[in-house]
């Protein structure tokens, strides 16, 4: 039996099958690899959001450790901050004393990342009261001060002359936590 | 001359079913290539915000150990004044002692507190008085102690005590 087939039937067969063949390779080469990609870039997209969000939870975290921190330490940081100075020392604590004569005993040493000022104190007080409330408020005082031994005492007629050094700790940071370069005063 | 009264069909190359099969093909391609076209796009946004997130996750790194750094920092400086001010009243509590210590009857004229130990130099009525009252307490605080007296004008005993703690508890800065 012959099949029978006319000219535009087999254009329209043939055209037809080229256009199949041409969707065919179109979606197989091109299309579905791309597809897979998608998918696979998306989850992978998905992963990377994800790390990015958990950094992002951690930098809240410490951001608001940090500032926490901060604002319950304020007064030690500001101390740490303050620089120290001599005559501003004398104002506040005169009172304590008959008589103060503090003076700098070198430049500061840099510790790590604090400079320390050695501060000569030598001073008359009428009663070891008067030295107490001295330690008590240099511990609530605008610095960081570290009363050093030796600690001299010595009875003159009606007052105690005390003699010591202190050490007075200073950051080298500035409060946004850079490094500052060391002022010696 | 006419042989029939219909008019002629005109004959075009696009018949119907050629028609039908253009139009589906052509949606089809279309359909595909948009979709090819919308992964190509994806695809550049990706690789996009891939570069972005990258960046920003740098960032937020350098940020994290910026803050790490910070908190360090502050809590270096709490427990160095922390450190301080337990000195300070300690050492305001052992000046405290120091003279509460001492009796009446014995009078101070110079103390020296050092890490190592204490010196103390005064006036007692008599070295009875002295070791019952003044050198039994610093026996039993200090490590060793040493005694010295010198007779003075008005017929008491100037005295020059020295104290000395185990090396093991100084504490050094």
């Amino acid at each position: 039996m012959k099949i029978k087939i006319t000219r535009p039937n087999l254009y329209l067969i043939i055209m037809s099958t080229f256009l199949l063949i041409f969707v065919l390779l179109f979606s197989f080469l091109l299309l579905i690899p791309k597809g897979k990609n998608y998918r696979m870039q998306k989850i992978e997209f998905k992963k990377e959001m994800k790390q990015l969000r958990q950094l992002e939870d951690l930098n809240s975290e410490k951001v608001a450790t940090l500032k926490d921190l901060r604002v319950k330490n304020r007064r030690v940081i500001d101390a740490f901050d303050a620089k120290f100075s001599v005559d501003r020392f004398d104002t506040l604590n005169s009172k304590y004393f008959d008589s103060l004569t503090i003076s700098k005993v070198k430049t500061p040493t840099r510790d790590d990342e604090f400079d320390i000022y050695e501060v000569n104190t030598s001073s008359q007080i009428s009663s070891p009261k008067s030295f107490y409330n001295f330690l008590d408020s240099i511990n609530k005082g605008e610095w960081i001060i570290a009363v050093n031994l030796p600690v001299h005492f010595k009875r003159e007629s009606e007052l105690i002359k005390s003699s010591f050094t202190m050490k007075v700790y200073c950051s080298t940071r500035d409060s946004n936590g850079s490094k500052v370069s060391l002022v010696s005063k | 001359m006419k042989y029939s009264y219909l008019a002629s069909r005109k004959k075009s190359p696009v018949t119907s079913e050629l028609q039908l099969i253009l139009i589906f093909f052509s949606v089809t391609i279309l359909v595909l290539l948009f979709t090819y076209l919308f992964l190509l796009y994806k695809d550049y946004r990706f690789m996009q915000d891939v570069v972005s997130i990258t960046k920003q996750r740098a960032e937020l790194r350098t940020n994290i150990e910026d803050m790490k750094d910070k908190i360090s920092f502050v809590e270096k400086e709490i427990a160095l004044s922390e450190r301080i001010y337990t000195d300070n009243t300690v050492l305001k509590d052992s000046i405290s002692n120091l003279f509460d210590l001492v009796p009446q009857r014995i009078t101070l004229s110079e103390a020296l507190l050092r890490k190592d130990g204490l010196t103390l130099y005064g006036i007692t009525p008599n070295k009875d008085v002295y070791n019952f009252m003044l050198q039994a307490p610093l026996r039993s605080i200090f490590y060793k102690t040493y005694s010295s007296f010198y007779p003075a004008e008005n017929g008491w005993l100037h005295f020059v005590s020295t104290n000395y703690i185990k090396s093991d508890d100084i504490n050094e800065d």
